[in-house]
């Protein structure tokens, strides 16, 4: 007894046989959210698909049979497995599908990071702005935000392409422009939100610097759902990017598209099935494995959602 | 209310002639005109006096207050691509069939979505429960146009079941006496049904979500203390109070779906106004841009009020302006 005397503030002696929580081993938000994800069986396979066509991506030059422009007008239009040489077949101009299927993983994985990047480095600031100064800003960027809504994206997106003629860059450059604004609208609410919680209010009594409150008490708070919105924005960009290339107007020809692939095979389905069934099932697969991610994490990361 | 219906209105005429301004300086601030050398070839005095007729001679400003104020007076002036045609004609003979792809497409979505995502709130974690929150993470995943070629792979290719391509133009299944066109055909199912799955499947997965939320609630509690029916208590106590956040993820979609969609129209072939979208854009086809921007920025805006008002009439809790502009 004479040890209580020390620290008033003492832990009960826990009953035998039970585990106190409060001795459980400190883990923070992250490690909590790896453990979830990783006993998520859905999100895990779906790391696992994003995991094989990033692989897939990088590696593209080394593990596709044949360059992705490689082509070879006596073998046009192969079935899969016709010819041993190409293991799912050919294109219209005697390309090797495999290949193009590679490479275009390197397509749609590139796409849908850069304008993922660029949305967050365009929403991320001016949501924050918007959120955190709020007034005079807030009206403007919110105002902003409202009109690129209202503004029909892919008219703007084709209006582009239809300038510049297309091309991979165009491509990025005409996604970005409409992908920042969901970005920015989460940024801002969550700021919003956060801004006017009791830890902030104790932090300004305190005396913290503005920086200090802005850098280590809300940006750790919007990360987790920020992190879940890129993860999110990825399919997005990679579902525009295949939608472009799918209406003509997006990759230019030499390269490997997933969505022109598709396209292209639009007219000649009913025959060579092959040429649209395999583009589509990459795309379809890409972005399923994608959204798991996203499911995984939301499920992982957001506390409301624990039980 | 009335009041604030015009404050409402006053914000989205804001809204849409923002919009109508970004659209009309970004097309003409992209390089290139309607009656460039590649697209039209005309010698330089012709394609002055094109320029001339169409008013694109003038400053930049002049003519954004000359189309506004027809605009205004609803004439959306003359298709550069089809010059004997007004762009309101041209619009008005495509848009019906887009909006008639889009009304089927809302009522199989939001009927079939409502109906599973209560099923599947109802039965909690059975199998009906999770198949179906597998399929509607594959709707809400796949790009219509995926699930299109998907469809269409399978339905027509191999199965030879439904025709590949077109819209009310072949073997209609049931015909109606007396009227010419069929009820119902068997081209529509697939364009719906691809459309309609991505719709289908958030609104399925939010109406359980709101459901189960309904179920657990306190008054459904006292009303089974009260000794009420399962019939009663699940269709007036439960139904009607999940319905309500629904509207707010149904009415948005409402705009989207009436303006169709380029993918569907482009993979199965059916006229409406999908096509318009890449035509106008590269040939500069100003007045189309102008109309296209104006029909969709309208209809969103007139929805999402629209919406509004709807929830403050199911949901009296809600009151209007409260919340200020968000």
């Amino acid at each position: 007894m004479a040890k209580a005397k020390e620290g008033a503030l003492q832990l009960a002696p826990t009953q035998t046989g039970r585990k106190d929580n409060a001795t459980r081993k400190h883990r923070t938000l992250w490690q909590d959210g790896m453990r979830r994800f990783f006993r998520n069986r859905l999100a895990v396979f779906g790391l696992a698909i994003v995991v094989f066509f990033l692989l897939l991506a990088i590696f593209a030059n080394v593990l596709a049979p044949y360059p992705y422009d490689e082509a070879n007008f006596l073998k046009v239009r192969l079935f899969p497995m016709e010819d041993p040489a190409h293991i799912l077949g050919t294109d219209d101009v005697g390309r090797d599908y495999l290949s193009r299927l590679i490479y275009g993983a390197r397509t749609s994985m590139t796409v849908g990071i850069v304008v993922q990047l660029i949305a967050l480095s365009i929403g991320l600031p001016l949501g924050g702005i918007a959120g955190y100064l709020g007034g005079m800003y807030d009206f403007a960027i919110t105002r902003l935000i409202e009109v690129m809504t209202a503004f029909p994206g892919l008219l703007f997106a084709i209006l582009i392409v239809s300038t510049f003629g297309g091309g991979f860059w165009m491509v990025i450059l005409a996604l970005s422009i409409t992908s920042w604004v969901g970005m920015a609208r989460l940024v801002r609410g969550q700021v919003l939100s956060i801004r006017e919680k009791e830890y902030i209010e104790a932090a300004r009594a305190l005396g913290s610097r503005k920086r200090d409150i802005i850098f280590k008490h809300i940006v750790p708070n919007i990360l987790s759902p920020i992190l879940i919105a890129v993860s999110f924005g990825i399919p997005g960009a990679i579902f525009g990017e295949a939608g472009l290339s799918f209406l003509g107007i997006g990759i230019n020809d030499p390269i490997a598209s997933w969505g022109k692939m598709v396209g292209i095979s639009n007219a000649y389905v009913k025959v060579y099935w092959h040429l649209a069934l395999f583009p589509t099932l990459a795309i379809a697969l890409s972005m399923l494995g994608f959204s798991f991610v996203g499911d995984g994490l939301r499920d992982a990361l957001d506390p409301k959602l624990i039980e | 209310m009335g009041r604030y219906i015009v404050g409402r209105l006053a914000s989205l005429v804001f809204v849409v002639i923002a919009a109508s301004m970004i659209t009309f300086t970004i097309m003409h601030a992209v390089p290139g005109g309607p009656f460039d050398e590649e697209k039209q070839p005309l010698p330089p005095a012709a394609k002055a006096n094109m320029m001339r007729k169409y008013g694109l001679d003038k400053p930049m400003w002049q003519q954004y207050v000359n189309y506004i104020t027809h605009a205004a007076r609803l004439d959306f002036g003359i298709s550069y691509q089809q010059p004997t045609t007004t762009v309101t004609k041209l619009l008005a003979e495509r848009w019906p069939t887009t909006m008639q792809v889009g009304i089927l497409t809302i009522l199989f979505a939001f009927g079939i979505g409502i109906t599973l995502g209560v099923l599947a709130a109802y039965h909690q974690n059975s199998w009906l429960d999770n198949a179906l929150t597998f399929f509607a993470m594959l709707g809400i995943t796949l790009p219509n146009f995926v699930l299109a070629f998907l469809l269409i792979l399978f339905f027509s290719v191999r199965l030879d079941w439904l025709p590949m391509r077109g819209w009310g133009d072949s073997g209609c299944l049931i015909n109606i006496p007396g009227q010419r066109e069929g009820f119902m055909c068997a081209d529509w199912v697939m364009p719906v049904f691809a459309y309609a799955l991505g719709p289908m499947a958030i609104i399925a997965r939010f109406t359980r979500a709101s459901v189960v939320d309904a179920i657990r609630s306190d008054f459904v509690r006292t009303a089974y203390a009260k000794g009420l029916g399962n019939r009663v208590i699940l269709s007036r106590h439960v139904l009607k109070n999940a319905l309500i956040p629904i509207i707010t993820v149904a009415g948005p979609m409402i705009p989207d779906l009436l303006t169709g969609s380029i993918f569907i129209e482009s993979t199965f072939a059916i006229n409406g106004i999908g096509k318009f979208f890449v035509t106008s854009a590269f040939n500069r086809d100003y007045p189309m841009i102008m109309a296209i921007a104006f029909l969709i920025s309208g209809i969103w805006g007139l929805i999402y009020l629209l919406t509004d008002l709807v929830y403050t009439w199911v949901d009296p809790r809600v009151r209007l302006g409260a919340e200020g502009s968000s």
